[in-house]
């Protein structure tokens, strides 16, 4: 049988061959490296010291204890593993989040780093859990807690203690929508942290190292005057025999990831979405070749449907509207098999472009077709032209579109997203299920030399308001200042730090990652929507 | 030559054995246009050897005195079903003068010799006089009356203490100096007795490194007698021959004659009718003469006639039959020649590494010279067994013999060993890889084979097939073949890369188990690559051994594993071409999933059998997981890692237990697991006890690691 298939085959035009190619590719390569080089730093933040301390407790690092959870040979996720990243913060925050494969089941799966600091969290810690449990409630995934931890990192309480607290609201609302939660205990959870097992559905404590109290001994001396050891106040075996907060003993951290593994299989998830229905054939050009596809200098434009051509399956795409409004693609295609509608920027947006978007948006949700939207934007267009051709109007019906679409919004950063472009195409602010970036990504209100500049002519028109001269150079020195500090909080490394996305990811990757987010969401239902605002015609 | 008297035709056969001797049987029965009947007990009423007979009969009963040893009922079967004749194979009654004598007096023919000829030939004491007088060259005989040797004769050592009844090495002491001659007579006595009921005993010169070569006789009741050769048997194990081989490569044209001459002189001496083979040691003086010592006369079709077939082409089973019948033998000895060189090896279910221990249990899959192997090349396989078959305790450990002819014995040897490397037998152990060592060794190629030559040749028992990056390629077909199983059973994200993460601290970790009980620890990444038309390009890094374990401080350990650079150029369900850093090997793999269940959860486990042109290998994968039972009073203790019996106890309630310490044995699969404890702890109860069947997952000893465990 010959498969009906969506679009038709792009022709790429890039020729991988030229010096333009290489020299772009090796650009890239450089950006890559530099994240890479903060990658293998996570695993062992916590400093070789405690790692090593860690390890004579007989006990496994965080990503040793997910290696031996998830199924042999299936792919894991990890989300915002550079979370952190030039704050003062920990690079990866003492934790590691991600969507991995258990027992044949999508989970959603967060452990802590007891080698950082006891495992204790910090502000962006809880931002970063704070994301988990979106991304597991938006989309349906069973949730596991490798958890060990001291509770707050208390020096830094006063960023974290009110919001902190909303992680234990997260997690019964999950258990209210029918989302199970299930906690292994491998050591501490102490204080705050001993709530993570109480509001979990089902909890695994290791014997003679879980333990869960809101108070540990030298508190409960301070406030009570009782002496009293661990394993009374808060030990696995009291919590499996006396209190009932843990649900299973476990002998050991293997035991407690195999009585882990019991319990998913007993859920009999299945998930709510259609799932792929497309045929999954790899594309006709190489996918390894995305990493030279876009621009490491996001000043210069390349074409997103080479983006496109390397992305989607079997190189197809049925492009919508191909005349008009052309600087933003949009249409048709498949990644693995699950259908994706896909808009790309070719340049900034106009009035045709807004509203030829707003109506793609539309078209998705009656059909119940998850939308990417691949960012390369430098803003709307602005100008008079612009303005009295209703580019305020025709911006608005793009992000009415987008705020009010129902269907999943997956972000796939490949160069700039600057100013409304950003808004117009659903950035972060706007909710999108996963927001995934390349290395070359910069995203700021506007590019760093544009702010500099307008600065620069706000304080000249400052000046001349009030007749003074203008210090040249100290005005030169501002900014250049000004435009290397945007330069810098514009990069990727800055965004995946403050987690404006999911995680920076090699763009050879991007078909995986995208895959990956796509069969994630399809646990939940895929349900376009019925209403949007008022649209200003 | 006398004319023909009294010929009945056999029509009807009834075949009272079992196994690969059977099927043999019934093959020229069929040939010749008999029918047959064949009988089974309750254990083999699905066998091959039922099957390929025309019709059974159950004997009931799964011992064989409950079984293939009544002789009534095997004669009832006859006359029920109509036989005409009944052959008894080799083992069981063939050599059961009192049946041979019911068989006759039932009024049906008795394939084989005479019942007198089978008595009288059945004590070797009587079979070394007959021999004597037939003008054997022979050692001499020394006779044990009543314990003693008579007044004045002379004993040379060293000597052989036998058995006049039974053989199979029971009864037999070898003896270096006088002061130990009584209580060898003594023993061995006994140990007659006890085993064949009749205590009495000879002596012998013991031959040092002696062959053991036999000759195959043929005689009719007209007194027609030819040797067809002889059979060189010197590789034995405990007195059970392993290879056999015609014509024998250690004995010089002189010699040769002698026993041949020998040989037929005792038969017409006796006037041996129907099949049978007389036995010699071959061993050589203080001056290097050959020295000669007449062993016995079998009364049957012994187990390696095929060798003796293969070099005269002619069919034994069918001269039986014909002269059974009352036909004069159809050749005179100017018809035999012998051509070429056979070989034949017996595959046995049994561990040679493990003292040659028995291994029962099911044969998974059961195929001989599969790999690379070329029809225009046969080699002849008798067997009793097929995929499924039940290798049970109650009989002989033969699972199949493996025959090849070739102009010359290296060729046969080669070619025997090549064919033994594409076998597979699964589901037991058996001693293919112990066969391929022997095949190729240098002693055994050069002839150098006395009796002794496994006592001399340990090694090659201790044989676990192939080597080097052979070996690494049959481990890594049992690695991707899971993976590519379990890569397509991910309903979720099958699409991704296998094993795909975008921050990777490791690969895919795995233990392997060898048959033996050796791990073999693996890491893999996987790195699989779109190429053109839409395939993959599958390839991996792999590391083979053990991966970097915490030391007491919590440091790694140094990495001392090799990178292997792995590709698959071609990937089947059944197998794949594994390339390792540059060097390709095709290997066919079999995944059985042993118990319902998951392998990683603990419950189930995964084999996987993986074979290529260099040999075969069964391997288990470790589950991920043990069984626990926390819950249990006492808490933790190790479990079960395999269904088995308990061999060995170390530990009772209330003793206190280092780390590693062994707390229990385990036979499990024909191997020893030992029971370890993890941690220091006080022993709560020891659950099982020595002789218990214990099942995977059972909680064996419960420790309790005590409040300051750790």
């Amino acid at each position: 049988m010959i498969a009906v298939t969506i679009g038709t085959v792009i022709r790429s035009r890039l020729d991988t061959r030229s010096p333009e190619y290489h020299e772009n590719l090796a650009a890239m390569q450089a950006l890559w490296d530099g994240v890479a080089t903060e990658l293998a730093s996570v695993p062992t933040i916590g400093g070789q010291r405690y790692v090593d301390r860690h390890r004579t407790r007989g006990k496994m690092l965080v990503r040793e204890r997910i290696e031996a959870l998830v199924d042999p040979d299936t792919p894991f996720l990890e989300l915002s593993p550079l979370a952190g990243w030039g704050t003062q913060d920990p690079v990866g925050v003492g934790s590691c989040t991600g969507i991995g494969i258990v027992e044949g089941v999508e989970c959603a799966i967060s452990g802590s780093d007891m080698t950082y600091r006891g495992g204790s969290g910090n502000p962006t810690t809880w931002k970063k859990g704070s994301r988990f449990h979106e991304i597991a409630r938006e989309n349906r995934l069973p949730v596991i807690v490798l958890n060990e931890s001291a509770g707050a990192d208390l020096p830094r309480q006063a960023d974290l203690f009110i919001q902190g607290g909303a992680s234990f609201k997260d997690l019964t609302q999950l258990s209210k929508l029918g989302i199970p939660s299930i906690t292994m205990a491998f050591g501490p959870n102490t204080a705050g942290g001993a709530y993570t097992p109480g509001m979990s559905d089902y909890t695994v404590f290791v014997k003679d190292r879980g333990t869960a109290y809101l108070g540990g001994p030298p508190l409960v001396k301070m406030a009570i005057d009782e002496i009293v050891d661990e394993e009374t106040l808060g030990g696995a075996e009291m919590h499996s025999r006396t209190s009932g907060l843990s649900d299973y003993l476990a002998v050991d951290e293997m035991d407690a990831i195999r009585i882990t593994r019991g319990i998913v299989r007993h859920l009999r998830w299945s998930k709510l979405g259609p799932g792929a229905t497309e045929p999954d054939d790899p594309p006709l050009y190489d996918p390894a070749e995305l990493l030279g596809c876009a621009s490491a200098d996001v000043r210069i434009p390349f074409d997103i449907r080479e983006v496109l051509a390397r992305l989607l399956d079997g190189s197809r795409f049925e492009e919508f509207k191909p005349l008009y409004g052309d600087k933003l693609v949009c249409g048709w295609g498949s990644i693995h098999g699950f259908p994706v509608g896909i808009l790309g920027n070719n340049g900034i947006l106009f009035s045709e472009e807004a509203s030829k978007g707003a109506q793609f948006i539309q078209l998705c949700n009656k059909r119940d077709i998850p939308l990417a939207f691949l960012h390369n934007i430098t803003g709307f267009m602005v100008g008079s032209k612009a303005e009295q051709g209703g580019i305020i109007r025709n911006g608005a019906k793009l992000i009415n579109a987008v705020s009010n679409s129902t269907v999943p919004h997956f972000n796939l950063m490949v160069g700039a997203s600057y100013g409304a472009g950003n808004y117009g195409m659903a950035g972060k602010a706007y909710n999108p299920r996963v927001i995934f970036t390349w290395p070359n990504h910069r995203v700021a209100v506007m590019g760093p030399k544009q702010l500099a500049g307008v600065m620069e002519i706000v304080a000249r028109n400052a000046a001349a308001g009030r007749g003074m001269e203008v210090d040249e150079e100290a005005l030169a020195a501002q900014t250049a200042g000004l435009e290397a500090q945007i330069e810098h909080e514009s990069t990727a490394l800055y965004s995946t730090g403050r987690l404006w996305d999911d995680g920076i990811i090699h763009p050879a990757d991007s078909r995986t990652v995208m895959g990956m987010a796509l069969s994630a969401v399809h646990s939940n239902v895929v349900r376009g929507a019925t209403e949007y605002g008022v649209w200003r015609h | 030559m006398t004319e023909p008297t009294d010929v009945r035709p056999i029509t009807r056969l009834l075949i009272a054995n079992r196994g690969e001797i059977a099927v043999r049987i019934a093959r020229t029965a069929h040939r010749l246009g008999i029918d047959t009947v064949g009988v089974y007990s309750d254990p083999d009423a699905n066998a091959l050897h039922v099957d390929s007979v025309d019709v059974a009969v159950a004997l009931g009963g799964s011992t064989p005195a409950e079984s293939y040893l009544r002789g009534d009922a095997i004669i009832d079967a006859a006359l029920a079903t109509g036989a005409d004749a009944i052959h008894p194979g080799y083992g069981f009654l063939a050599e059961n003068a009192a049946f041979a004598q019911a068989v006759i007096d039932a009024g049906l023919v008795w394939v084989g010799p005479t019942p007198e000829q089978v008595t009288l030939l059945g004590d070797k004491v009587a079979a070394k006089r007959a021999a004597l007088e037939a003008g054997v060259s022979t050692t001499s005989m020394i006779e044990v009356v009543d314990g003693r040797v008579a007044d004045g004769v002379e004993v040379t050592y060293p000597a052989l203490v036998k058995a006049a009844a039974g053989g199979g090495g029971r009864g037999m002491r070898v003896v270096r100096s006088a002061d130990e001659l009584d209580d060898a007579v003594a023993g061995a006595s006994r140990e007659a007795l006890a085993a064949f009921g009749d205590g009495s005993v000879f002596i012998e010169p013991y031959l040092e490194r002696g062959r053991h070569v036999e000759v195959q006789i043929f005689g009719d009741r007209y007194g027609n007698v030819v040797h067809l050769g002889e059979r060189e048997c010197s590789i034995q194990r405990r007195n059970q021959k392993v290879i056999e081989e015609s014509p024998s490569a250690g004995i010089s044209p002189e010699v040769r004659n002698e026993l041949c001459a020998g040989a037929v002189a005792l038969a017409r001496h006796v006037g041996y009718q129907g099949a049978g083979t007389v036995e010699f040691m071959v061993g050589a003086d203080d001056l290097g003469e050959p020295t000669i010592t007449f062993l016995e006369v079998n009364t049957r079709l012994q187990v390696e006639h095929p060798v003796t077939e293969a070099v005269t082409g002619l069919d034994l089973v069918e001269l039986q039959l014909r002269v059974a019948a009352g036909e004069p033998l159809p050749i005179t000895q100017d018809d035999v020649s012998i051509d070429g060189h056979a070989i034949e090896v017996r595959i046995v279910a049994e561990d040679p590494a493990a003292g040659w221990m028995p291994s029962t249990g099911r044969i998974g899959r059961f195929t001989i010279g599969q790999h690379g192997s070329d029809p225009s090349c046969p080699v002849r396989v008798d067997t009793g067994v097929r995929d499924g078959a039940e290798i049970s305790s109650d009989y002989d450990s033969l699972v199949a013999k493996v025959i090849v002819h070739a102009p010359t014995r290296a060729e046969a040897a080669r070619r025997l060993a090549r064919t033994l490397r594409g076998s597979q037998i699964t589901g037991i152990r058996t001693n293919i890889d112990s066969l391929v060592a022997i095949l190729g060794e240098a002693d055994y190629l050069a002839a150098d084979t006395p009796t002794a030559y496994l006592d001399e040749h340990p090694d090659v028992l201790t044989s676990t097939g192939p080597t080097g990056d052979d070996r690494v390629a049959l481990l890594l077909g049992a690695v991707f073949a899971l993976e590519a199983e379990r890569r397509s059973g991910d309903r979720a994200t099958g699409f991704a890369p296998s094993g795909w993460r975008n921050l990777r601290t490791q690969g895919q970790r795995q233990v392997w188990v060898e048959p033996d009980g050796t791990g073999v620890p693996v890491e893999y990444v996987m790195n699989p690559q779109p190429v053109a038309d839409g395939a993959t390009l599958w390839q991996a890094s792999v590391l083979v051994g053990p991966w970097p374990e915490p030391d007491d401080s919590g440091a790694l350990g140094p990495d001392e594993r090799v990178e292997r650079h792995v590709r698959m150029l071609d990937r089947e369900p059944q197998g794949a071409a594994i390339e390792i850093d540059g060097r390709r090997h095709r290997v066919a793999t079999e995944v059985v999933h042993h118990a319902i269940g998951r392998d990683d959860d603990g419950v189930g486990a995964v084999t996987v059998h993986v074979s290529s042109a260099a040999g075969f290998l069964s391997l288990l994968l470790t589950p991920r997981f043990a069984l626990h039972d926390a819950q249990a009073d006492g808490g933790g203790g190790p479990v079960c890692p395999l269904p088995g019996t308990v061999i060995a106890v170390h530990v009772a309630a209330g003793d206190s237990v280092t780390d590693g310490q062994v707390l229990m044995v385990v036979e499990a699969m024909k191997m020893e697991h030992k029971i370890l404890a993890v941690g220091d702890a006080v022993v709560a109860e020891v659950r099982f006890q020595v002789g218990d069947r214990v099942d995977q997952g059972d909680l064996l000893v419960a420790l309790d690691h005590g409040e300051e465990a750790s």
